[in-house]
């Protein structure tokens, strides 16, 4: 049986209904190659036995060529939506540990921001405290008004 | 009065997406939920004659968005 083949087609009614096997897509796939449809055309999604089915309705008037054109276009859009599901399955626990330090790095950096400034207490008060006071330092004269600068007193 | 039914497979759908789809159109039609078997079974009464475009399809189509997102976690 065909990976994905047309089940019906309705030109009049602008319709075209799609099957395919569910062991041959994740669900994730399925949806994220349903949901690309969403602003051209309603969509049902539905099960009988081991085939998904995917019923579309053009929003617009479509041509027949055009209603079978969606199933290369979802067929296209299921293969791109199950690359990027294994890839991101398959570096899951580098996504995570990337994150992890980034995470890590930021949480870092403000505690060695308090330290600069003479805090080194933990507590959340004390580091708002420094933040704030950070904000107010002004180390490259910023905000000097321009006058202050050009006839110092 | 016309009546809809739409046939939601429960594999596919989540209760709850349904529901949040339902509250969403709520002031354009009544909408029942309910189950058959492996189907979740949503009855549309009452469709408010004065919106235009199709209610149950962009019904239809909310629902499916709610449980992509939920499926993914975005909600």
């Amino acid at each position: 049986m065909d990976q994905l083949q047309i089940e019906s087609i309705d030109p009049v009614a602008s319709t075209v209904t799609f099957s395919l096997d569910h062991e041959l897509y994740p669900r994730d796939a399925l949806y994220a190659a349903a949901y690309v449809f969403l602003d051209r055309a309603y969509v049902l999604l539905d099960r009988a036995g081991d085939r998904y089915l995917v019923h579309l309705r053009a929003k617009q008037a479509l041509p027949e060529a055009e209603l079978r054109a969606f199933g290369g276009e979802l067929a296209n859009e299921l293969l791109a939506q199950t690359l990027r599901h294994r890839v991101v399955k398959a570096n899951q626990s580098l996504i995570e540990q990337i994150t992890a330090l980034a995470i890590t790095g930021a949480v870092g950096a403000r505690s060695r921001a308090g330290e600069i400034a003479g805090d080194t207490s933990s507590d959340v008060g004390s580091s708002e405290e420094t933040a704030a006071a950070e904000f107010l330092d002004d180390p490259l004269g910023l905000g000097t008004p321009w006058q202050d600068k050009k006839d110092p007193v | 009065m016309s009546c809809t039914t739409v046939r939601f497979h429960r594999d596919l759908y989540q209760r709850a997406a349904i529901e949040e789809a339902a509250a969403l159109f709520a002031e354009f039609a009544r909408f029942g939920v309910g189950r058959d078997g492996e189907h979740f079974v949503v009855t549309v009464n009452g469709i408010d004659a004065e919106v235009e475009g199709d209610v149950v399809a962009e019904f239809c189509n909310f629902a499916l968005a709610n449980s992509a997102n939920a499926l993914r976690g975005l909600d």
